[in-house]
């Protein structure tokens, strides 16, 4: 792993990206019905494991379902490929040109770098991005941080980044935005970034509580970051762009928070991977149209089934509740578990939609609801305050979904959910909620590989008698 | 030095070591027998001033005399840092007993777990606060944490019925600016190169006054302060070292670092600088002054956008503190030392600063092991010394066996 990573150019990964897998699986997406076959015939070539012959096409192949997964769906993610090709070659092109270039760490998204028209970039796009040239990628970018004396304990998506800037994959920031939340390691790698790059940071700190003097604290911040970018980028906020960009927001966030209450029904009519990777496209690519367009094409591929009353998958036999970070190199889990047990993830930590609905009418609503809707994203909003933030949602979501399980993605990045497992551990019992308790790395599969989670998920189910 | 100055200030230094060396001491159960209460807190972002203008005796949390983290490992992972597990451990044991509340602070992920473990496991006190702390500095921050400060004190007001005037607020801020200013001339005479006080010495010092009557302490700051006076630990070819971390609060580990042939002259950790650095200014408001130096003190790596002035202050230190080499410390699964001695690594390289970097468990021992490590790091600051001035002396890569500095 070490050599290889030894030989990867300037930029690889993300060019790799552009050029050969999102692009070819953006065109190929043109026509999801043909590749779904395509998929399927293929599918005993790749499905099982990653070896030398699949390991550049795998990845990609299982995260637009495997063969598994409805063509409308796949649809979908064809406008959410394309918006992160876009950015990838705008975060490179202004690079390139000199042009300004803003970092947004992952727990933000870049709406108010749309309004100051520069380019963003996702400093923690490879976690998932780095896995199409082989999973080997990711990790060797985590050790690369590592080996340059990154703390290991450091979570290792945002290691990752640091493992990434070493390496020369990501393209150099003019300035970085970086926040307080939602742990000690976002807190601990951004100052690292920033000492490393040495352009202007902006530091959010996300507040304590979620009440009303939280949130008008969260809402200065914005503003303190308007008057950052105003000197940093000798401009002004264009108003007009940023209502726009909201009012797109605010058609992403109708449309996912549909597919969640939709969710709901039993059986269930969406995949939670659509929702996760939803986040993953609102995280890198929120400011392009086409994030909409994905949302949007989420949303009608789990109406269609919504309102014929049929489910994901033919035969449901159990609703999981997956509670903390879902599994970055292993994204295939929910239509593995779909696929080989009829188990349906119904809702999680960072796919659930509780963000709000922007008032566009001023500049104040504007940054008032947005830093609010901020504050709600996913990992964000549970991870960042006392644990009620995490057991009262858990709590919700199981009324909600009716779920027969919950499965704790026991990352070990995310101390804080360690030290509030007993908590969780209690809540559960006493709701008498079968629970797994998963010990991973949500990015590094040299922690548990996938095969280990793949066998600890079905000695869980048999020993539950739903497999 | 004459024999009777000898005998009287080991007399005290005694003293100091008996009340370090517990979490109860007599000052304090004789205040608290004469009917004041304790109030139990976290952290370096805490405004004692509140606590104490509202007629009670703020004590640092500690994990002193900790019997091991059996308990504690119940409710933290063996992920989470040693410092919570043992102090939750003497909670759930009822060494805090004596406390009447508790103020917790969002410092870290762990620390701030210990709220709801602790409402979790509704240990006593009734009393428990969440006093939050802003990430950063700013106008924006600054006015946040003084409307902090404003609810604490109305809830500690409301809780325990009391009232906290302006008047006796204001009282409180000269007394913990005395209890600083003193604390200070103490720590600035490690300038000279007698050293009157050890880094070791210093930290036990450190224990008792944070957790005694601030007024005692300061009668016993006066008196430690006169008697140490022309005493010097100063040995021949000691090593002067600065010394950052977080939660470490042995002495005995301190002392390990020193009998190998050194003397911690200066450093920033949360019971040293960080707790006296920065006066409260007397002349304005007293929340929002609270709140300008509880925020702009010395900082530690939970402030996002300070981490420049922390490498600053280092850099400032060893050059007037005439610091031979720097120790750096962590304990295991802290992300945020974790980060900070990233800095302090690649920092010191650039200033040509030999650090040793370590990574260590709160009452872990393993003294073996780590004095092995400083020994051959001190041989190497030693070794640079007698030959080229620019040789760079590596860290000790003790927990990061790649690293590159
Ligand atoms: S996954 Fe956990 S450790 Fe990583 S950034 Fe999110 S909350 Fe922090
Ligand atoms: S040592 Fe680090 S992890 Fe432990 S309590 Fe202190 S800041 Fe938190």
């Amino acid at each position: 792993m070490f050599s290889r990573k030894k030989q990867l150019r300037s930029r690889e990964l993300l060019k790799f990206n552009i050029n050969h897998r999102l692009n070819l699986l953006y065109v190929a997406l043109f026509v999801p019905r043909l590749l779904y076959f395509i998929l399927r015939i293929l599918r005993p070539f790749y499905e099982r494991k990653e070896n030398w012959l699949n390991k550049t096409w795998r990845y990609g192949f299982l995260t637009i379902g495997g063969g598994v997964m409805h063509p409308a769906e796949m649809r979908a993610y064809r406008a959410g490929i394309k918006a992160v090709i876009d950015n990838f070659k705008t975060a490179l092109a202004a690079e390139r040109n000199n042009e300004p270039l803003a970092w947004v760490e992952w727990i933000l998204n870049a709406e108010i770098i749309e309004a100051f028209d520069i380019a963003s970039f996702n400093t923690e796009s490879l976690n998932i991005f780095g896995n199409t040239m082989g999973s080997e990628y990711p990790p060797a970018l985590i050790a690369e941080a590592e080996s340059q004396g990154v703390p290991v304990e450091n979570c290792s998506a945002v290691k990752l980044s640091v493992g990434s800037y070493f390496l020369k994959q990501i393209p150099e920031p003019t300035l970085i935005i970086a926040a307080s939340h939602p742990c000690d390691s976002s807190i601990s790698v951004y100052q690292i970034l920033e000492y490393l790059t040495g352009v202007p940071t902006f530091s959010y700190d996300a507040p304590y509580w979620k009440d009303a003097t939280s949130y008008e604290y969260f809402t200065m911040n914005t503003w303190d970051l308007i008057d950052f970018l105003e000197k940093q980028l000798d401009k002004k906020i264009d108003w007009e762009k940023l209502r726009e960009v909201l009012e797109r927001v605010n058609e992403i966030n109708f449309y996912l928070r549909e597919v969640c209450e939709m969710n709901r029904a039993v059986p269930c009519p969406g995949t939670m991977i659509s929702l996760a990777l939803t986040w993953v496209i609102r995280e890198v690519a929120v400011r392009s149209p086409l994030a909409v367009s994905m949302a949007k094409g989420v949303y009608e591929a789990t109406k269609y089934r919504f309102d014929k009353g049929v489910g994901v998958v033919k035969n449901e036999r159990v609703r999981v509740l997956m509670w903390f970070p879902p599994i970055g190199f292993f994204t295939y889990i929910f239509k593995w578990m779909e696929h080989e047990f009829g188990a349906v993830v119904v809702a999680d930590f960072i796919g659930h939609i509780s963000t709000i609905h922007i008032n566009t009418e001023t500049p104040e609503t504007m940054v008032h609801d947005l830093s609010r809707s901020q504050l709600h994203l996913g990992m964000g909003r549970q991870c960042h305050g006392p644990v009620e933030f995490i057991v009262d949602e858990l709590e919700k979501m199981l009324e909600d979904y009716s779920a027969d399980c919950v499965f704790f993605m026991g990352h070990n990045g995310c101390k804080h959910g360690w030290a509030a497992l007993k908590i969780i551990k209690d809540f559960l019992k006493k709701k008498g909620m079968p629970a797994l308790y998963l010990n991973l790395d949500i990015m590094d599969k040299r922690h548990t590989s996938e095969q280990e989670i793949k066998k600890e998920i079905t000695d869980f189910f048999r020993s539950h008698g739903w497999a | 030095m004459n024999e009777r100055n000898d005998t009287s200030h080991m007399k005290i230094l005694e003293k100091i070591a008996g009340i370090a060396a517990s979490e109860r001491n007599d000052y304090l159960m004789q205040a608290k027998k004469s009917g004041k209460k304790v109030i139990g807190f976290f952290c370096s972002y805490v405004p004692e001033e509140i606590i104490h203008a509202a007629g009670f005796i703020p004590y640092r949390m500690r994990a002193v005399a900790s019997s091991g983290t059996e308990k504690g490992d119940i409710y933290f992972s063996s992920l989470n840092c040693t410092f919570v597990r043992h102090c939750f451990d003497k909670a759930l044991k009822g060494d805090f007993d004596f406390l009447d509340g508790i103020v917790f602070l969002n410092g870290c992920d762990h620390t701030r777990r210990l709220y709801d473990n602790w409402r979790h496991a509704d240990i006593p006190p009734e009393f428990r606060y969440m006093f939050v702390a802003p990430h950063k500095v700013g106008t924006t921050a600054e006015k946040r944490f003084s409307g902090e400060i404003e609810v604490f004190k109305k809830e500690l007001e409301r809780y325990f019925n009391v009232t906290i005037s302006d008047e006796t607020l204001a009282a409180s801020i000269k007394l913990y600016n005395r209890r600083r200013e003193l604390l200070q001339s103490i720590y600035e005479a490690g300038k000279s190169k007698e050293v009157p006080l050890r880094g070791s010495e210093f930290l036990r010092l450190m224990l008792a006054l944070t957790a005694m009557p601030v007024e005692d302490s300061i009668a016993l700051l006066e008196e430690f302060k006169g008697e140490i006076q022309g005493r010097s630990t100063a040995r021949p070819g000691d090593l002067r070292i600065f010394l950052a971390s977080g939660c470490v609060e042995e002495p005995g580990h301190l002392e390990l670092i020193e009998e190998l042939g050194a003397s911690i002259v200066a450093n920033n950790i949360c019971l040293g600088t960080r707790n006296f650095d920065l006066a409260v200014s007397e002349d304005d408001e007293p929340v929002p002054s609270l709140a300008k130096r509880y925020l702009y003190h010395l900082s530690c790596p939970r402030m996002m956008n300070t981490s420049r002035e922390r490498l600053a202050y280092m850099q400032d230190t060893c050059r007037e503190f005439q610091v031979d080499a720097i120790i750096a410390e962590k304990l295991k699964f802290c992300d945020l030392w974790g980060g900070e001695l990233f800095l302090y690594r690649k920092e010191s390289r650039k200033l040509g600063i030999p650090l040793l970097a370590l990574e260590r468990e709160l009452y872990g021992g393993s003294s073996g092991q780590m004095r092995t490590r400083i020994q051959a790091f001190y041989e190497q600051v030693r070794n640079r010394k007698s030959t080229a001035d620019d040789l760079f002396c590596a860290a000790g890569d003790d927990y990061q066996a790649g690293g590159k500095n």
